[in-house]
């Protein structure tokens, strides 16, 4: 075997490496293999954090890989004929080791904390409130423009309809088919109706987990009209696979139309069946 | 000395390399899955023979797997039965079937193959005898379609669904039950799966109607006679293969009907949106509601919660005989589902199963809902001067439409404090 496992064990990081490249090169075997292009304005910063992160343990993951090759090659036992010297702990090396991470991580949770507030806690204002100052506690909240609800196996859709209440009789009702408006902010109502879901929305880097019992609220700002996926994120029973949807981002004029649509079919009141030869339509 | 190394040469095969070898042959033969096969309707055979007090010879049993394959062959090779005289035409297209037929699969061109079993299998089964893996932990369980039975459609209770009503069904799901969406598949893909599933469901018929048969035949008679009585006895051999063929018209017969039966539904008169005409609407559709003509309350309940009449079954269900323990026994032995009751709906919910547009509410009032206890309304007639008019069923659809937002109770308004003077 002489150096085999050496060997084997630097291909590790070049093949790590390589996956990388070729995937974020989008060529070969990885083509669409990379993040889904970003639509969200708000998504940016998903994407810098997670390029931060993947550098930081990608450098580690190279160093680590080719350490470990290096021990490996340079001390086979085949080709030493000295006996093994043994060390008995270095303080200053336990120091660094355990401060370095910690320090890491520290600076990690820090760096993120704006941008997890602004994911999750900083639901975009309607109007700054009586007081007239934007980001005070009177603030009026954006109200949410449509609720999904995650049910064994799809996403139930109901939009506040032109009250802009939910749970009133205008609402449109619709399953795995979100038309939402682009360039604008558009904040969603996320519920679940049995068990653990996750609402992700991939192209505009939204994921939230949806729990039975709790109103949930995600947000984003779209900025490139088109079709994208809605998928479920949670393992959620045996036909979570079945949980796609499509979201279907639009200029507002196109999205008010199709809403308005949906509600005449959904209020239709007259049928005569079709006469023309053509049902497959 | 050369004996001894070819022997350990063969102990070295014989041993983890041949256990290696073994494994890798049983992964390349699927773990040997056994090939698709339609099940027979063995639960209706044995309601057959307790009714007939008979029961079915091997031969006869063997006959009717074999004509059935006959007419439309397998799971993973379908066909359709060539009737002289009948035409199926537009409604089953053999392309369309065996596009949702067979093993999982997509070929060169990217067309998917075997949708029915990628989609539908595990709830509705190969058969679509609704006994697929995971039926039994379902609420309600999923629909056989071996009756030739579908709750929600456009045509009148009694009859089969058109084209249109089992589409939409795919595409919207059936709200309220595990039947999702299929919005996001492609058109050919729902068209397909559609076209299989009444597929199924003629051949389930075609099964039902040939035990039916079977219990007419005297002992020892078959439903075909063998291919060597075909030059002898010529007369009864063909006798024997057109009453089959017949057989099979009949089943087909109103399927290709259904699609000229949806019941149309006059645009209602102008201004009925306005909120004083709707507010009137409700309130007579309240009066409906509980009155003796159409007679809701009965079964959803002075509340319309759905607890007027909760012990009642439905028709797939009243087949299992679920008062007779007895017999009871023998079909859930041949793998029948418990029984359970059927529920009236609850009107509170705002879920409606077969779809929440005003239309699909009239034609559950007007047309009644198969396979359940819930009839059509009487209608006005000359003769029935008591029935209802198309506007009355529209005041109840008003007033099913606003239950979900009607508070259940009504809050008493706030009792003047009874203050007592202090002596």
């Amino acid at each position: 075997m002489g150096r085999f496992w050496s060997l084997l064990f630097l291909s590790v990081p070049i093949l790590g490496t390589l996956a990388f490249v070729l995937a974020i090169a989008g060529v070969g075997p990885f083509r669409d293999h990379w993040l889904p292009e970003n639509v969200n304005d708000y998504g940016g910063v998903i994407d810098q954090l997670f390029m931060f992160i993947l550098y930081l343990t990608g450098v580690i993951f190279i160093g680590t890989g080719v350490a470990l090759f290096w021990f490996m090659w340079k001390y086979d036992a085949a080709k030493n004929a000295q006996p093994p010297v043994y060390m008995h702990g270095s303080h200053a090396l336990e120091i660094v080791w355990s401060v370095l991470p910690a320090a890491t991580l520290l600076f990690i949770a820090i760096y993120q904390m704006n941008a997890w507030a602004d994911q999750k806690m900083r639901r975009p204002v309607a109007e700054a409130g009586p007081d007239g100052i934007e980001g005070t506690e009177d603030d009026v909240l954006q109200a949410p423009i449509v609720e999904v609800t995650g049910r064994q196996f799809e996403w139930r859709i109901r939009y506040a309809g032109e009250d802009n209440v939910i749970g009133t009789p205008d609402d449109v009702h619709q399953v795995n088919d979100l038309h939402l408006p682009v360039n604008e902010d558009v904040v969603i109502q996320i519920k679940s109706m049995d068990v653990l879901h996750s609402f992700f929305l991939p192209h505009v880097r939204v994921k939230q987990d949806v729990v039975p019992g709790m109103k949930q609220f995600v947000w984003f700002h779209g900025n490139k009209a088109g079709v994208y996926d809605i998928v479920c994120a949670e393992l959620c029973g045996w036909g979570h696979y079945k949980m796609r949807g499509k979201m279907t981002l639009e200029s507002r004029e196109k999205f008010d139309a199709w809403l308005a649509g949906q509600y005449a079919e959904q209020e239709r009141s007259g049928f005569q069946p079709k006469t023309g030869a053509d049902e497959n339509d | 000395m050369r004996a001894e190394s070819i022997r350990s040469r063969l102990s070295f095969w014989t041993g983890r390399d041949a256990l290696a070898a073994g494994l890798l042959l049983a992964f390349a033969a699927g773990c040997g899955a056994p090939e698709a096969e339609f099940r027979g309707n063995l639960v209706y055979v044995k309601r057959k023979e307790i009714e007939g007090q008979t029961e079915f010879t091997k031969p006869q049993s063997a006959d009717m797997a074999n004509i059935l394959a006959a007419y439309f062959g397998t799971p993973d090779d379908p066909h359709l039965p060539k009737v002289p005289g009948l035409e199926l035409g537009p409604l089953v297209d053999l392309d369309r079937v065996k596009m949702s037929a067979g093993k999982v699969a997509s070929d060169k061109t990217g067309q998917p193959h075997g949708l029915y079993r990628e989609h539908c299998v595990h709830c509705h089964g190969v058969t679509g005898d609704g006994l697929g893996p995971t039926a039994a932990f379902l609420n309600p369980y999923p629909r056989d379609y071996r009756m030739g039975r579908f709750k929600f459609k456009s045509t009148v209770k009694g009859q089969r669904p058109t084209h249109e009503d089992l589409r939409k069904i795919l595409h919207d799901g059936v709200a309220g039950t595990a039947m999702p969406s299929f919005k996001v598949l492609d058109n050919d893909e729902v068209e397909s799966l559609v076209h299989y599933v009444k597929y199924l469901s003629l051949r389930g018929e075609v099964e039902r109607r040939l035990a039916d048969e079977v219990v007419e035949l005297s002992e020892g008679e078959r439903l075909v006679l063998d291919v060597s009585e075909k030059d002898k006895n010529p007369e009864s051999f063909n006798g024997k293969i057109a009453r089959l063929n017949e057989i099979v018209t009949e089943v087909v017969q109103p399927w290709l009907e259904a699609d000229g039966l949806a019941v149309p539904i006059e645009e209602r008169t102008a201004g009925w949106e306005d909120p004083e005409a709707k507010a009137k609407s409700i309130a007579r559709g309240r009066e409906l509601f509980y009155g003796s003509i159409a007679n809701c309350v009965k079964c959803h309940g002075d509340s319309a919660l759905g607890d007027g009449q909760i012990n009642d079954y439905d028709d797939w269900t009243k087949e299992l005989d679920p008062a007779k323990p007895d017999t009871l026994s023998q079909y859930l032995a041949l793998g029948a589902l418990e029984p359970r009751n059927i529920r009236p709906r609850n009107l509170r919910l705002g879920i409606y199963r077969g779809g929440r547009r005003p239309i699909d509410l009239y034609w559950r009032i007007a047309n009644g809902i198969d396979g359940t206890p819930m009839p059509a309304v009487p209608m006005k007639t000359p003769e029935n001067e008591k029935g209802l008019t198309p506007d009355d069923i529209w005041n109840i659809v008003d007033y099913v439409r606003s239950l979900p937002y009607e508070s259940l109770s009504k809050q008493d308004r706030q009792q003047p404090q009874i203050t007592r003077e202090r002596l």
